[in-house]
């Protein structure tokens, strides 16, 4: 999987600092993506404002990970994070019906931020390995994607313990990204 | 003085923009003619066909042609994610339809995803552009025979047309869009959603 990041996302961005948040409600599966992915190790930052922030550097690629949910009192120091960011990896824990709709919410908040306006969305619709998990139609409607229309966006089903669909998303997100039409 | 003079014409007649949207069952080829007309109408370069895969979103086009700004949205067309495609009808200028010209046995498929589609009253009014495409196929119809085929029903109201194209070399593309435009400036539909926006610039961002 390694190899195979770094075949597809060399060339995406040329020597450009970017960004990648993976955002989601705590226990979607983030940082075992970011795992998955073997690009490098995590190190888990907790800065003195008070929310546990995860990044991976990979070459010019920073791709940063924290939870949305929670704690309000925080969250105007989210913004430290968004300039730069060509694309959001949304996570959600597909088998989790009871809060799929904080996830909704906590969805459309972040992408009404100013500075992730040009950003595109990849969502991955989580843990499909799990009894009750919603397929890539639910979860869509659960979301409520169709309110997005100024900004690509694609959903696919995961299971970042396997594995399993990471792969075909960041294909996408790396074609996405260089066709250049945020 | 000119210059002032032209900033004043372009502040007030500034480009309209257009919302069309690009639907179509599952592998009509939705995806590979966005990227066809992402090549011919902008400088940038188009997905090579290779690495086109079924969509499972929403991909965004946007073109200039003469006088106005098209934003394409171009929707997955699996059954599953079909639902989907209402969401988007309201704020839709008109309508463009893609067939697989080359594939007989799915036009019933076709023929009763587009008749749900105009049935929908969120699309009253928006013009309609049939396209037969993959004509670089030998086993493709013709646009005369597509519409045969399809024997749709109820479309005397509205503003529609059947074109032969293809999404792989091109051809007809440009004809299409030049006839899309045309009548999305002069339809009632545009009139009305300009209206509901109450004339403010729609945020392109």
């Amino acid at each position: 999987m390694g190899i195979v990041f770094t075949k597809l996302f060399s060339s995406v961005f040329g020597n450009k600092e970017a960004r990648i948040l993976v955002l989601g409600l705590d226990n979607a599966g983030k940082t075992t993506i970011l795992y998955r992915l073997q690009m490098g190790e995590v190190v888990s930052t907790i800065p003195t404002i008070g929310f546990n922030v995860e990044t991976v550097q990979y070459n010019n690629i920073k791709f940063q990970v924290w939870d949305l949910g929670g704690q309000t009192s925080i969250r105007p120091y989210w913004r430290c994070y968004f300039p730069n960011t060509q694309a959001v990896i949304y996570v959600v824990d597909s088998s989790d019906t009871d809060r799929i709709g904080v996830a909704k919410e906590e969805f459309h908040a972040i992408l009404e931020e100013e500075e992730l306006k040009g950003a595109m969305v990849l969502i991955f619709a989580n843990k499909q390995d799990l009894p009750g998990a919603l397929d890539d139609a639910a979860v869509t409607e659960a979301l409520e994607l169709h309110k997005i229309k100024s900004r690509q966006w694609a959903i696919f089903k995961t299971c970042a313990v396997k594995g399993e669909g990471l792969f075909e998303g960041l294909d996408w997100l790396s074609n996405t990204l260089k066709s250049g039409s945020g | 003085m000119f210059s002032l003079m032209s900033g004043l014409w372009s502040y007030m007649f500034s480009k309209t923009e257009f919302h069309v949207l690009i639907l179509g069952i599952d592998k009509a080829g939705k995806t590979t003619f966005l990227e066809k007309l992402k090549t011919i109408y902008s400088i940038s370069e188009g997905l090579p066909h290779d690495r086109i895969v079924p969509t499972v979103g929403l991909n965004i086009g946007r073109i200039e042609v003469s006088n106005a700004k098209i934003v394409f949205w171009d929707l997955g067309g699996q059954p599953g994610l079909r639902s989907i495609w209402e969401k988007y009808y309201e704020e839709a200028h008109a309508l463009i339809y893609l067939i697989d010209a080359a594939c007989p046995t799915r036009f019933e498929d076709s023929k009763s995803a587009l008749e749900k589609a105009l049935r929908h009253e969120d699309l009253q009014g928006a013009p309609l552009l049939i396209l037969a495409n993959k004509q670089d196929l030998p086993s493709a119809v013709s646009a005369e025979e597509l519409d045969r085929y399809l024997d749709l029903k109820k479309l005397d109201e509205r503003v529609y047309m059947f074109e032969a194209v293809s999404g792989y070399d091109g051809r007809g593309i440009k004809e299409s869009i030049e006839w899309l435009v045309g009548v999305m400036e002069r339809s009632k539909r545009t009139e009305t959603l300009r209206a509901r926006e109450g004339y403010a610039p729609v945020p392109t961002s």
